[in-house]
C-alpha cells in the first residue's frame, strides 16, 4: 500500500509529542530560573509540584498526576526526570513559551518562589479543590490528613498561594466583595473628612 | 453466526477455562514470596513502586498509609532485609529525613505479586 505523505506531515510521530511535552517542561523550569539537581530531593519535589500547578492552571504538559503517598504526582515525570537528567539539569530545550504561558510561568515563579513546602501543600490543595471538585474545607482537611507534619503556618500560607495562582475571583465575587468592603471604605473617607 | 454472540462464546469460554484451572492459578503462587503477603507490606510495595527511583520519606509513609510508627518501621526494615527497599538519609528543607527506594527486585517481585493477585481475582475464586 502506498504511503500517505499528507497524513505523515499533519499527524507527528508519538515519539516526537512526547519529546515535545518534555521539552515545554524544560522551558518552563528555564523561565523560572529553577536549577534542577537530580540528587537533590526537593528539587524532584519541586518539580513535580511545578507541573501539577501548571496542569491545574490549564497549561497541559503531557503529565498528569495522581494521588500518591507523596500528593498528587506523575510517575511518568519522574521517569522522564531520571531517563533525560542531562536535559532537564542543562535545561535543554528549543521550545519558546507563548507569551501566556510565560505570563502563567511568572505569577508561579512570584507567589511560590519555587518553595518546595508552599508548592506541596499548594499543589496538593489545589489537586484536591479542583480535580476531585472537593469543597475548601474537604480539600484543608485532606491536605492536613495527607501533610500532617507541616505546621498550620506553612498550610494556610500554601493554600493561599494555591488560591492567589489558581482561582480567579469571577465579576460576582468582586462584585460581593465590593458590597462588603464599600461600608468599610466609606466610612474611613468620612473618618478623613473630619 | 453474529459476530456479537461469537464474541460474548469467546469470552464465556475464557471465563469456563479460568474457573477450570483455579488449581493451577493457585499453584503459581509458589514462585511468589509468601513473605510480601501482609496487608501493610502489599501497601508499601505499591505505594513505592509508582514513585519509582523517588521513592517517599518516612513521615509521607506514615501519614498517607496511617500505619503506626512500630509497625511501619519494622514492616519496613524487613523489605529492606529481602532486598526490595533501600533507604537513605536526605535532607529537605534543612530537616533530615529517611527515604525509601523501591530496588529493581522490589519493582520484578511487585509485579509478579500484582499479576498475580490480579489473575487470582479474575478468576472468580
Amino acid at each position: 500500500m502506498e504511503e500517505n505523505k499528507n497524513l505523515a506531515v499533519q499527524v507527528p510521530p508519538l515519539w516526537s509529542m512526547i519529546m515535545e511535552d518534555r521539552k515545554k517542561v524544560i522551558a518552563f523550569f528555564k523561565e523560572l530560573g529553577f536549577e534542577f539537581d537530580i540528587s537533590r530531593f526537593d528539587d524532584r519535589l519541586v518539580a513535580q509540584k511545578l507541573v501539577c500547578l501548571l496542569d491545574l492552571k490549564g497549561i497541559n504538559l503531557g503529565y498528569s498526576s495522581s494521588i500518591y503517598v507523596r500528593g498528587p504526582y506523575s510517575p511518568d515525570l519522574t521517569q522522564d526526570l531520571f531517563e533525560f537528567t542531562n536535559e532537564f539539569e542543562n535545561l535543554k530545550t528549543d521550545i519558546r513559551l507563548t507569551a501566556p504561558e510565560k505570563e502563567a510561568a511568572g505569577e508561579l515563579g512570584r507567589i511560590f518562589g519555587l518553595k518546595p513546602v508552599l508548592l506541596e501543600v499548594g499543589a496538593t490543595y489545589g489537586f484536591y479543590a479542583l480535580r476531585q471538585n472537593c469543597d475548601p474545607l474537604e480539600a484543608l482537611r485532606l491536605v492536613k490528613r495527607l501533610k500532617p507534619f507541616y505546621s498550620e503556618a506553612q498550610v494556610a500560607l500554601g493554600i493561599s498561594k494555591a488560591k492567589e495562582f489558581l482561582f480567579r475571583p469571577t465579576p460576582k465575587d468582586l462584585k460581593d466583595l465590593k458590597e462588603e468592603t464599600g461600608i468599610w471604605q466609606r466610612a474611613s473617607l468620612k473618618t478623613l473628612e473630619h | 453466526m453474529p459476530l456479537i454472540f461469537m464474541k460474548w462464546k469467546g469470552k464465556f469460554q475464557e471465563r469456563t477455562r479460568m474457573q477450570d484451572d483455579i488449581l493451577s492459578i493457585i499453584n503459581e503462587s509458589g514462585a511468589l514470596n509468601a513473605k510480601v503477603f501482609s496487608l501493610v507490606r502489599l501497601k508499601l510495595l505499591a505505594s513505592l513502586a509508582a514513585l519509582g527511583l523517588d521513592g517517599a520519606t518516612y513521615r509521607e509513609l506514615k501519614a498517607a498509609l496511617d500505619i503506626n510508627d512500630g509497625v511501619l518501621f519494622a514492616n519496613l526494615n524487613v523489605l529492606k532485609d529481602m532486598g526490595y527497599l533501600t533507604s537513605e538519609k536526605i535532607t529537605s528543607e534543612g530537616k533530615e529525613l529517611e527515604l525509601y527506594i523501591i530496588t529493581p527486585e522490589g519493582q520484578d517481585e511487585w509485579k509478579r505479586t500484582k499479576t498475580w493477585l490480579c489473575r487470582f481475582l479474575h478468576c472468580g475464586a
